[in-house]
């Protein structure tokens, strides 16, 4: 092992390594609610299970529900791309290279989450058949 | 009585591809591993471990035995022999390895000397994040009471949690087990303790305690009940703790 | 001074061998393997999703595909991963903000059974419905 105490101890710390975890944390109980929502209304609560066309754009357009699925999408995606960039600090690199990942993937999540929510705008205006 | 134990030892010398080698020696049956260590050193004088107190109050010895990390000085070879073939002797993992069952610990000791314990008797914080009362601890006629009384400053600086801890493998500037076990420790006293906003940052930062990925398997190893991940949960609660207080405005103390 | 280290490949992946190792290290791993479908999961969704933005013909074809029994198979294991790595992380959780670190390994052992009620019976649903 390295001598790490050169370039900790010395540094003023900014508490950047906590901010990962907590959001993890914070992320994670959200998404027991919103996941837990999200299968059982696309899985449990029509006939037959899964949702047709109709019944999807139907539950969208709801005013409680589009806000909650948009919210799942970005909490899901945070929740996702911290635990990748968690896994991704294991592997004992350089600080530079840490900091390039948090913003590489602060990039694909801000994608993912717009894709996503073109996705779901999409939807919503879909014209209903003629 | 004298029992014949078959040792399979790890062997490596630079220059060498490392290997596994087994020897047969013959010890009493009450001894322990690092005998049986000892009596197949007296057969191949090139075998390189280490070991000291014999009583599990220096940390020199620790080795994995049958893959799990142990204290040798401490485990019985009959213990060790139950129900195989043989016992397997192999070095800590997550260290860098010198030779045979020798690690690198330089760079563990250095992470241990930031927190610069000091050994007090105030009353020891459990895991809760509360001190023990007084009540907890000692029973009527001032003897040590059954609940495990955590003592961080128990830790022998062994590095058996740094070998069991996951993190540890791949991430080398991760502070560890011990060191954050020490920092919390080192933190604990309740009139002031030294440095402790710099130990507590040493904590905060980014090689300190968010890192660790609760496994627990440095406490499950630890041989003298140190409870690192106790430590670590502990030190992450205070932390968030005075997050939420300076969010909230509160002077920093 | 000489000194031999595991390769960097063998020590990336040594949180992945669990033999001899604790209950708090098959949570460990099993929340990062469970962690790791999910975000595959998470993006093929997201892909598969696009159907739905190509109308109700689109997407009825792949509703179809999604009802068949190899699907739904997939669909619980999917659900399985989904609780196990929910109900573990609600115990990481709770353990890195201090409570319940003693009671971490029954409470392993409990929240897993739940998940696999949980999911048997979600599965079942899934099925029969």
């Amino acid at each position: 092992m390295e001598n790490t105490l050169s370039n900790t101890a010395a540094r003023p710390q900014t508490g950047a390594g906590s901010f990962g975890w907590l959001w993890q944390a914070i992320t994670g109980v959200g998404l027991v609610i919103l996941a837990g929502l999200h299968v059982t209304a696309h899985h449990y609560v029509v006939e037959g299970g899964l949702r047709d066309f109709q019944q999807v754009q139907a539950y969208l357009r709801h005013p409680v529900i589009l806000p909650l699925e948009v919210l799942f999408l970005i909490t899901v995606t945070a929740h996702a791309l911290l635990g990748v960039r968690a896994i991704l600090f294991d592997l004992g690199l350089s600080d530079n290279a840490e900091k390039r990942i948090t913003q590489a993937l602060t990039v694909i999540g801000a994608l993912t989450v717009g894709y996503g929510l073109w996705l779901t705008w999409t939807i919503v205006t879909y014209p209903a058949a003629p | 009585m004298a029992i014949e134990v078959p040792a399979k030892v790890f062997r490596y010398r630079p220059g060498a591809a490392p290997r596994h080698e087994t020897y047969r020696v013959t010890v009493p049956d009450d001894a322990t591993v690092i005998d049986a260590i000892e009596a197949v050193w007296r057969q191949v004088n090139t075998l390189m471990f280490r070991h000291a107190c014999h009583h599990a109050s220096c940390g020199a010895c620790a080795v994995r035995v049958n893959g799990y990390e142990k204290l040798p000085c401490i485990v019985p070879v009959k213990e060790a022999l139950a129900g195989r073939a043989e016992i397997v002797v192999e070095p800590l993992r997550n260290f860098p390895l010198i030779g045979d069952l020798v690690v690198d610990v330089a760079g563990f000791f250095q992470k241990q000397a930031a927190s610069g314990m000091v050994i007090t008797r105030e009353a020891e914080a459990t895991l809760d994040g509360r001190p023990y009362q007084r009540s907890e601890t000692f029973d009527d006629e001032g003897k040590l009471g059954e609940r495990p009384y955590t003592r961080f400053e128990n830790c022998i600086e062994c590095g058996i949690c740094l070998s069991a801890c996951p993190t540890m493998a791949a991430a080398d500037k991760f502070f560890g087990p011990a060191g954050l076990a020490a920092i919390y420790r080192a933190t604990r006293p309740a009139d002031g303790a030294q440095n402790k906003s710099l130990l507590l940052a040493l904590a905060d930062g980014e090689q300190g305690v968010w890192r660790c990925h609760s496994a627990f398997e440095c406490t499950e190893a630890c041989p003298q009940s140190v409870d690192p991940a106790g430590a670590i949960m502990a030190l992450r609660r205070e932390l968030i703790a005075r997050k939420l207080k300076r969010l909230f405005g509160a002077r920093e103390r | 001074m000489a000194v031999l280290r595991d390769s960097k490949l063998k020590r990336i992946l040594q949180w992945g061998d669990v033999r001899r190792r604790k209950p708090g290290m098959w949570a460990y791993a099993l929340n990062r393997v469970t962690g790791l479908g999910l975000v595959v999961y998470l993006y093929l969704h997201l892909v598969v999703l696009s159907w739905l933005a190509q109308g109700p013909e689109a997407w009825e074809a792949f509703v179809a595909l999604a009802k068949t029994p190899p699907f739904l198979a997939l669909d619980v294991v999917l659900l399985a991963g989904l609780l196990i790595h929910g109900l573990n992380g609600l115990r990481v959780t709770l353990n890195g903000f201090g409570i319940g670190v003693r009671a971490q390994k029954p409470l392993f052992i409990a929240l897993m059974v739940i998940a696999a009620v949980a999911s048997i019976v979600g599965g079942a649903a899934i099925f029969f419905q």
